[in-house]
C-alpha cells in the first residue's frame, strides 16, 4: 500500500515538474529570470553530458570545453560562411562533436590512469590555438557575431529545455540498458570487466560520443543564443571544462540527478554571490567548492540519497561512487 | 508662520508647474555594467573610478543643471559583468528590466560590449560604449548604440600619418598579441602598408603572457626592418622591448599600437628600453584639448593611480550622459536616441559628435595621436596641432644611446 | 658570396640564439614541473592549484624585495619555508580528510582547483590587479659571446634551477627521508607495511612540491613580471612537463621542462609564434601516444 501511494506520488511529481518547466516562461515574462534559466538547463545539458562519461563510465576528461566549442565553432561557421540554417547547424555541430571524440577515444583509451583526462585537456587548448591562428576560416580573436534570431526568450527557452531532457533521457536509457552495466562494470574494475568479455574500449567510446554529441549540441545552442563565439570564451578551461565537472561533482557524480542540482546550485550562486559579494565573490565560490567537497564528497545527491527517498539513489550503483576506490 | 509655510509652499509647487512638466529633483538612474572581477578587473577599475570622477563633479555641480530634468542627479548602476559575456548579457537584462534604465553607459571588453549592444538593441534602449574597440559594433546596423571611442582599424591613424610623412618606411614587421583587439589593429596596419606600398617583413600573432619573445625577436634581427609595430598589453610589451634591447635589434623606430605601450607601468617595467619607443594612442594627459591635464590632475590625486585612455574614455562618457539628459525632452527611449544622436560637444577626450561614414553609423570620428617616451615621460609628439613637444628622429641605435 | 657567407652565419647565430633561449627558459618549466612531478608521483593526483602557488611564491619574492631589500636571488630562503607551510597546510587540513575518506580522485582534484580560486582571488583583493616588476641592478646586465647575447637574470636564473633540482635529487636519494617518499611513490601499501608513516609522507611531500614552486617563483620573478591571475598559464605549462617527462619522475620533469622550451622556441622560429604553444601540446599527444611513460621510460622520482 504504502508504495503504491509512493508510486503515486511519483507520477503527481513528474507532471508537476513537467508543468513547471514547460509553463515557466509564460508565467515568469520576467527576462532576467528567463536569462538564468536558460544557463540553468545549459548547464544541466553539459554536466549531465559530462556526468555520462565522467561519472558513470568513470572516465574523467578535463578538456570538454574541447567539444562545446567544435559544437559552437561547426554551426556558426556553416551559417556564417554557407548560410547553413543555425538549429539544424546545432545536430552538425553535435556530429562535429562525435567526429572529433573519435579519434580522441581511440587513441587514449588504450591506455589507463590519467591519460585520457589529461589529452582532452590538451586537445581542448590545441583547438583553442587552432581557431586562434587559422584566421582565414575562424576569424580568429575576432571572433563570429551571428544575427540574434528570436527576439523573445520563449523559443530558446523551449530549445534549451528539449536538449537538456534529450541528454537526460538518453543518459536515462544508455544508463539502464545492458551498455550502462557494461560502463558500471569498466568504472569498478577494468580488468574484470575485460575478463567478462567486454570490449572495454569500445563501451568507453560509445559513452564519450553520446557525451561528446550533446556537448557540442551545447555549445552549438551557446553560439546561437549568445549571438557571439571566440576561442577563448568557448574553449574556456576554467568556464567550461572545469565548471561542467564542477556542476557534476557538485551535485553528485554517477546520479541522474545530480548534476540538476549541481546547475541550479552553481548558476543560482554564482549570481547572488556577484549581487552580494562583489569582488569577493571567486573567492566564496572557491571556498564553496572545497567545503562541498570536504564534507560532502558525494555530492549533494550522493550524500541525500544515502538518507533520503529511495528514487533519489544512483540509479546504478548499489553503493556510492566513493566507496568503491582503491 | 504656518499659513506662511503653506503659500509659499504652493508657491514654489506653481513655479515649477509653470517652468516645465518637469520632474525636477527626481534621481535618474542609468545602467553602468562593467567587468569589476575576473581577467579584465584591472580595466573595469579604472573605467568606474572615471565614471564615478566625472558623476561625484556633477552632482556637486547640481546634477542636471539644464532643460526638461534641471535639478535631477543621475545615478549609476554599476553591475559587476565578471568578463564574461553571458553575465553582461544577464545584467544588461537586469538593468533594463527590473530597474526599468532608460539608458546604458559602460563595459570594457569587445566580446562583451557585443553581448549588451545585442540586449539594447533588442530592447531599444540608448548604449552609449566608451571602450570596446571591434570595427563591427557600430557596423551591425544597430540602431540604439553609440560609440565614443574610435574603432579598432583607427587606432593607428595618427601613427600612419607620421610614418608617411617623417620616418618614410620600407618596411616594416608587425607583431601582435591573438586577441580581437591586436587582430583588427594590425589586420588594419597590414592592409593599409599594401595601399602605400610598405614591404611586411614579418606578420606574427603571439600568445599574450610569454616568459620568451626572443625567438620571434631573432626572426625579426634577421630582416632588420624600418619599423618594428607591436600591438600588446602591458606585460608583453615590457618584455618585448626589454628582450629587442638584449637582442640589440635597431629599425628605425619601435612603434606600439596604443594599449600598453601608453600605460605609465610601461615605462617603469621595461627598465629604460621604454626611452624614444612611440605609439599610437587615443590620448594622452599633455593632448590640448581642454581638460585634458586638469582630468589627469583630478584622478590622480583622487585614486593615487595616473589615468590612461581608458579612463579618459569613462569620463567624457559620464559628461556625455550629462548632456544628453540636458537636452532630452523625456526619458523615453526616441527622445534619449535623438538627444544622444544630436551630441556636439567638447570633452577632455576630444570632440564627441555621432556621425554615420563608411559602413560606421553611430561612431564618433576622432584623429588619433602618436606619443614618444621622452625621459621616461609620455609626450604628445604627433599630428603638429595637438602636439606637446618635437619628436626625437632619427633615433640612435641601443649601442649609440648612454 | 659574401651576402649569402653573411646570411648563413645569421642563421646559425639565429638556431644558436633559439636553443639558448629554449633551454634557458626550459630549465624554468621544468623546476616549476618538479613541483607537480613529485606531487604526482605520492599522491596520484594531479595538483591544478600549482600555478597559484608559484604565483603566491612570486608575491613573497616581490614583497621581502620591496619591503627589506632582499635580493630575489637570496629570496628562496623566504620563500621554500613559506611556501612548505603553505603546501603543508593545504594538504594537512583539506586534502588529507579527502585521502582518509577514500574520496575519488577526482575530487581530490577539484578541491586543488578550489584552493586556486581561492590563493588567486584573495592575491587580487590584496594586491590588485596591477602588474608589478622587480627591478635590480643586474637586471639590464648582459652576457655576449660573440654574436650571441643572453641577459644575466635568466642565466643566473637556470644556473639556480639546476641546483635546487640537484638539491632535492640529492635529497631524494640520499636521506632517509628521500628514500620514504620514493618508497611511497613506488608502492603506498607496501611502504606502509615497511613501517613508513605513509600519510606524514604525504603532507611534507605536498609541502615539498610546493616549496619548489617557492624556488621557482624566486626565478621567474627575474625575468617575468607578476599578477594575481598568472597561475593558470603555469598549471598548463607544469601539467605537460610533467607528462613529458613520465608522470610523477621528478628528474625527468627536468629534462621535460627543457624539452618544452625548446619546442616552443624552435616552433616560434620555424613554424609560427602564433602556433608556440600548439607545438608544445602536440609533443604532447605524440608523447601520449608512442611512449606514454614519459622520456625516461619507467624509473619514478
Amino acid at each position: 500500500m504504502a508504495a503504491r501511494g509512493g508510486k503515486g506520488w511519483r507520477w503527481g511529481g513528474a507532471v508537476l515538474g513537467v508543468a513547471v518547466l514547460l509553463g515557466f516562461p509564460i508565467v515568469v515574462s520576467d527576462v532576467y529570470l528567463q536569462h538564468l534559466a536558460i544557463f540553468f538547463l545549459l548547464w544541466v545539458t553539459l554536466g549531465t553530458s559530462w556526468n555520462l562519461l565522467g561519472g558513470y563510465a568513470g572516465q574523467i576528461s578535463f578538456g570538454h570545453a574541447a567539444f562545446f566549442g567544435m559544437g559552437a565553432y561547426t554551426s556558426s561557421l556553416l551559417f556564417a560562411k554557407l548560410g547553413f540554417p543555425p538549429w539544424p547547424g546545432m545536430l552538425l555541430g553535435g556530429v562535429a562533436g562525435i567526429l572529433l571524440a573519435l579519434p580522441m577515444g581511440h587513441i587514449c583509451f588504450r591506455l589507463r590512469g590519467p591519460f585520457f583526462a589529461l589529452s582532452m585537456l590538451a586537445l581542448s587548448e590545441f583547438l583553442r590555438l587552432v581557431t586562434l591562428n587559422w584566421r582565414d576560416l575562424t576569424e580568429g580573436a575576432v571572433g563570429i557575431l551571428l544575427p540574434p534570431f528570436f527576439i523573445s526568450k520563449l523559443p530558446y527557452y523551449y530549445i534549451a529545455l528539449a536538449l537538456a531532457a534529450a541528454t537526460m533521457l538518453a543518459t536515462w536509457f544508455l544508463v539502464d540498458s545492458k551498455v550502462g552495466f557494461y560502463l558500471l562494470a569498466i568504472r569498478e574494475d577494468q580488468d574484470a570487466a575485460e575478463a567478462l568479455g567486454i570490449d572495454t574500449t569500445w563501451y568507453k567510446l560509445v559513452a564519450l560520443m553520446v557525451s561528446a554529441f550533446f556537448s557540442a549540441m551545447a555549445g552549438s545552442y551557446y553560439a546561437n543564443y549568445m549571438a557571439y563565439i571566440d576561442p577563448p570564451i568557448v574553449f574556456s578551461i576554467v568556464d567550461i571544462s572545469i565548471a561542467m565537472i564542477l556542476v557534476a561533482v557538485l551535485g553528485g557524480m554517477g546520479t541522474l540527478w545530480g548534476p540538476v542540482v549541481g546547475a541550479l546550485v552553481i548558476v543560482t550562486l554564482s549570481e547572488a554571490f556577484r549581487a552580494y559579494f562583489a569582488a569577493a565573490h571567486l573567492i566564496v565560490y572557491g571556498v564553496l567548492i572545497i567545503v562541498v567537497i570536504v564534507f560532502m564528497p558525494e555530492g549533494i545527491v550522493g550524500s541525500l540519497a544515502a538518507r533520503g527517498p529511495r528514487w533519489l539513489r544512483p540509479r546504478v550503483a548499489t553503493d556510492a561512487p566513493g566507496a568503491s576506490q582503491g | 508662520m504656518k499659513r506662511m509655510g503653506w503659500i509659499s509652499m504652493l508657491a514654489i509647487a506653481l513655479v515649477c508647474m509653470a517652468t516645465s512638466a518637469s520632474v525636477a529633483g527626481e534621481v535618474i538612474k542609468v545602467g553602468l555594467p562593467l567587468p569589476l572581477t575576473g581577467i579584465h578587473a584591472k580595466f573595469g577599475e579604472a573605467i568606474r573610478n572615471a565614471y564615478l570622477l566625472g558623476l561625484e563633479e556633477i552632482t556637486a555641480a547640481g546634477g542636471v543643471t539644464k532643460g526638461a530634468f534641471k535639478g535631477s542627479k543621475i545615478e549609476l548602476l554599476i553591475e559587476d559583468t565578471t568578463s564574461k559575456p553571458e553575465v553582461a548579457r544577464s545584467a544588461v537584462e537586469k538593468l533594463i528590466t527590473r530597474d526599468k534604465v532608460p539608458m546604458i553607459v559602460g563595459e570594457y571588453s569587445s566580446s562583451n560590449v557585443f553581448a549588451v549592444a545585442a540586449v539594447a538593441d533588442k530592447f531599444q534602449i540608448p548604449y552609449l560604449s566608451q571602450t570596446g574597440a571591434a570595427d563591427n559594433i557600430t557596423q551591425q546596423g544597430w540602431k540604439w548604440v553609440f560609440r565614443v571611442n574610435q574603432p579598432a582599424s583607427e587606432y593607428a591613424g595618427g601613427l600612419q600619418d607620421f610614418l608617411l610623412k617623417v620616418v618614410k618606411p620600407k618596411s616594416m614587421a608587425i607583431l601582435f598579441e591573438n586577441t580581437l583587439f591586436g587582430t583588427s589593429l594590425s589586420k588594419a596596419v597590414q592592409e593599409w602598408t599594401k595601399e602605400v606600398g610598405i614591404e611586411v617583413t614579418n606578420f606574427e600573432p603571439y600568445e599574450a603572457g610569454a616568459i620568451d619573445f626572443k625567438p620571434m625577436l631573432l626572426k625579426v634581427k634577421a630582416k632588420n626592418p624600418d619599423v618594428m609595430f607591436m600591438v600588446s598589453y602591458l606585460m608583453d610589451a615590457m618584455l618585448l622591448m626589454r628582450q629587442s634591447k638584449e637582442l640589440d635589434i635597431n629599425p628605425k623606430i619601435f612603434a606600439g599600437g596604443a594599449a600598453g605601450f601608453t600605460m605609465p607601468e610601461f615605462i617603469e617595467g621595461a627598465r629604460g628600453a621604454a626611452e624614444l619607443v612611440y605609439s599610437a594612442t587615443l590620448w594622452a594627459p599633455d593632448v590640448k584639448y581642454k581638460g585634458a591635464r586638469e582630468f589627469y590632475d583630478k584622478y590622480y590625486k583622487k585614486y593615487g593611480v595616473h589615468p590612461e585612455y581608458h579612463s579618459t574614455e569613462g569620463y567624457a562618457a559620464a559628461y556625455v550622459l550629462k548632456d544628453v539628459l540636458e537636452r532630452t525632452k523625456s526619458l523615453k527611449n526616441e527622445d534619449l536616441r535623438e538627444a544622444l544622436a544630436a551630441t556636439d560637444m567638447l570633452t577632455p577626450f576630444g570632440p564627441v559628435k555621432f556621425e554615420a561614414y563608411k559602413k560606421f553609423i553611430n561612431q564618433n570620428r576622432l584623429p588619433t595621436l602618436v606619443v614618444q617616451i621622452q625621459k621616461g615621460k609620455l609626450v604628445t609628439v604627433w599630428p603638429k596641432e595637438f602636439a606637446a613637444a618635437d619628436y626625437v628622429y632619427p633615433v640612435p641605435k641601443w649601442a649609440e644611446r648612454k | 658570396m659574401a651576402e649569402g657567407q653573411r646570411k648563413g652565419h645569421m642563421d646559425l647565430t639565429i638556431l644558436l640564439q633559439t636553443v639558448l633561449a629554449g633551454v634557458l627558459v626550459g630549465g624554468l618549466y621544468g623546476l616549476i614541473g618538479m613541483g607537480m612531478a613529485i606531487n604526482f608521483g605520492v599522491l596520484r593526483i594531479i595538483n591544478l592549484a600549482q600555478g597559484e602557488l608559484l604565483m603566491v611564491g612570486m608575491y613573497v619574492c616581490y614583497w621581502v624585495f620591496t619591503l627589506w631589500g632582499l635580493d630575489p636571488l637570496l629570496s628562496p630562503v623566504v620563500t621554500i619555508p613559506f611556501l612548505f607551510v603553505l603546501g603543508v597546510v593545504i594538504h594537512r587540513f583539506l586534502l588529507t580528510p579527502l585521502i582518509r575518506a577514500r574520496a575519488l580522485p577526482e575530487n581530490q582534484i577539484l578541491l586543488t582547483v578550489g584552493v586556486g580560486l581561492v590563493l588567486t582571488n584573495a592575491a587580487l583583493l590584496a594586491f590588485t590587479s596591477n602588474y608589478r616588476t622587480i627591478t635590480t641592478s643586474y637586471s639590464a646586465s648582459l652576457i655576449t659571446l660573440g654574436s650571441i647575447a643572453v641577459s644575466l637574470p635568466a642565466v643566473l636564473a637556470f644556473g639556480i634551477a639546476m641546483l635546487v633540482s640537484s638539491a632535492l635529487w640529492l635529497f631524494l636519494m640520499k636521506t632517509d627521508l628521500g628514500k620514504c617518499i620514493r618508497a611511497t611513490a613506488q608502492d603506498p601499501d607496501a611502504a606502509l607495511l615497511m613501517g613508513v608513516n605513509v600519510e606524514r609522507i604525504s603532507v611534507i611531500t605536498f609541502g615539498i612540491g610546493a616549496a619548489l614552486e617557492g624556488a621557482a617563483g624566486s626565478l621567474l620573478v627575474l625575468v617575468y613580471y607578476l599578477f594575481p591571475a598568472l597561475g593558470g598559464i603555469f598549471t598548463l605549462k607544469a601539467f605537460i612537463v610533467v607528462v613529458l617527462g613520465g608522470l610523477g619522475s621528478t628528474l625527468g620533469a627536468l629534462l621535460g621542462g627543457i624539452v618544452l622550451g625548446l619546442a616552443e622556441s624552435l616552433g616560434a622560429v620555424f613554424v609560427s609564434t602564433g602556433y608556440k604553444d600548439a607545438i608544445g601540446f602536440i609533443v604532447f599527444v605524440l608523447m601520449l601516444i608512442f611512449r606514454p611513460a614519459g622520456l625516461v621510460g619507467k624509473a619514478r622520482m
